[in-house]
Formats: structure tokens, sequence, C-alpha cells
């Protein structure tokens, strides 16, 4: 089971895409990812997980640790899901809340620059 | 009177057959007339939960490990009202699963919301082995028979 996952650079912000299953085999990948952006000095992350065909609660912990870790340098992180399964997963852990949650890359671009 | 229709499967308990896990109790569920799509990714996710959940705990439990990673037993049971998925591990591996207070906001308290959540019951039981964890999907007034 593999995970992709490509970063790009759109208008200041680190676009993180995530495609595949995210779980305990493959989040390892993901949180050294997001832990590298925030090293590498990015503090405008934005998660893409328009691909991403399974995520459960250890997801929701590498999302919930990058936050954490890109607001304690100032920055923030958000995501982009429209996925009905995401968004349900999203929204009984409560973190429809915490989260800023985006329809399309374009349009959390277009809000970033405000 | 239609009778229950049970597969079993057995994983080493690593994070690498999580995924086999789901795949298989998915593909069970897909074959079973009228539970919706929605529901059998439900089900995914709480099998990913529990199998997660009990990987974890073995991990801290190296006693049990003995020549290699122990095994999680998993059993689908398809009964003409319910689809149960029983998952048995050694030890006390579900404890994260079903802690005796609730935990602070962190991925067991997402872990554990979730498993509410999506099943119509959960209940953790004791074995001879270890313990289980039984997942139970009622069938829906509109599923077909």
């Amino acid at each position: 089971m593999d995970l992709g996952l490509d970063v790009k650079e759109r208008s200041g912000w680190a676009v993180l895409s995530v495609q595949g299953e995210v779980d305990v085999y493959t989040a390892p990948q993901f949180r050294e990812q997001l832990i590298q952006l925030v090293d590498q000095g990015q503090r405008s992350i934005l998660v893409d997980l328009e691909g991403v065909e399974f995520l459960d609660s250890t997801g929701l912990g590498v999302l919930v640790g990058g936050l954490k870790r890109v607001r304690s340098h100032d920055g923030d992180l958000a995501l982009v899901c429209t996925q009905r399964r995401i968004l349900k997963v999203l929204e009984i852990t409560g973190l429809t809340k915490v989260f800023t949650i985006h329809e399309s890359v374009d349009a959390a671009v277009g809000d970033g620059q405000g | 009177m239609p009778t229950d229709r049970i597969v079993e499967l057995e994983i080493p308990a690593r994070p690498e057959f999580v995924g086999v896990a789901r795949m298989a109790v998915g593909a069970l569920a897909g074959i079973r007339p009228g539970l919706a799509y929605e529901r059998i990714d439900d089900l995914r996710i709480v099998v990913s939960e529990a199998c997660t959940s009990a990987i974890e705990m073995l991990a801290h439990q190296p006693s049990l490990a003995g020549n290699g990673p122990p095994n999680l037993r998993l059993r689908c049971i398809d009964g003409p009202k319910t689809l149960e998925i029983r998952i048995e591990a050694p030890g006390s591996a579900f404890d994260s699963a079903f802690p005796a207070s609730d935990p602070e906001p962190d991925v067991d308290s997402f872990r554990i919301s979730l498993i509410r959540a999506l099943v119509d019951d959960a209940e953790l039981r004791s074995t001879p082995g270890g313990t289980e964890l039984c997942l139970v999907l009622h069938r829906d007034a509109g599923d077909a028979p």
C-alpha cells in the first residue's frame, strides 16, 4: 500500500497533496513530510485530501500534530476536502471546528491572499 | 430461515496488515445484500481503528510477542439480523479503544469517537486467550433480507 505525497508551492502556500490510504502503516511518511515542511520554514501549509481514499484516527493525529507544530511557529495548516467520507471522519471527531477546510486549492490560495 | 455465514481471517499484529484486514472485511460486507456503501466505509474505519489499537497496545507488551508479533483473529459473522466483526487479540489489547475514563483529545479520543459513532454496538469481552472486541452492525429496516 503506497501513499503518494507531493509538495508544490502556490502563492506562498506549501500545498501537500496526499493520495492513497492513510493509516498506522502509512502515517509515518505523512508525519515526516509535515515535519520536514515546518523545519524548512514553511508557515502556510495546505494539505489537499482530495486524493485520499481512506483516513482513520492515526491520520487525524498526523494532521493535528502538524497543525500544532506549525502554529507553534505562528503559522497555519488548512485542508482541502470535499469528499463526504473524509468529512464525516472530521465531523465525528470535532475537527471541522479546528481546521479551516476549503473546497479546492484555488479557493484556499485565494482565501490566503485574502 | 437464513443461517449465519462465518469468515475467519488471522493477521500478524503489524501495521502493514491493517490494510489487509480492512480490505477483507470491506469485501465481505460488500457481498452482503443491501448494505449501503457508506456503512461499508464505516465498517472499514472501525476495523482499522480496532486493529490499530491492538497493534499499538501489543507493541508495549513485548512479553506477548514470543518469537514474533502475535496474531489478531478476525471473525466476520453475517447473520440474518446483524453483521458482526469479532477481533480477538492476546492480553489487554483494546485498552486504548475502551479506556476506563474519557481521554484528553488526541488519537485515542478520535478512535473512541469513531468506534462509538460508526457501529451500532461495540462490546469488549474476555476470552481464554486475551480479549475480543465485538463490533455489530444491525440490518437496516430497508436492507434486503
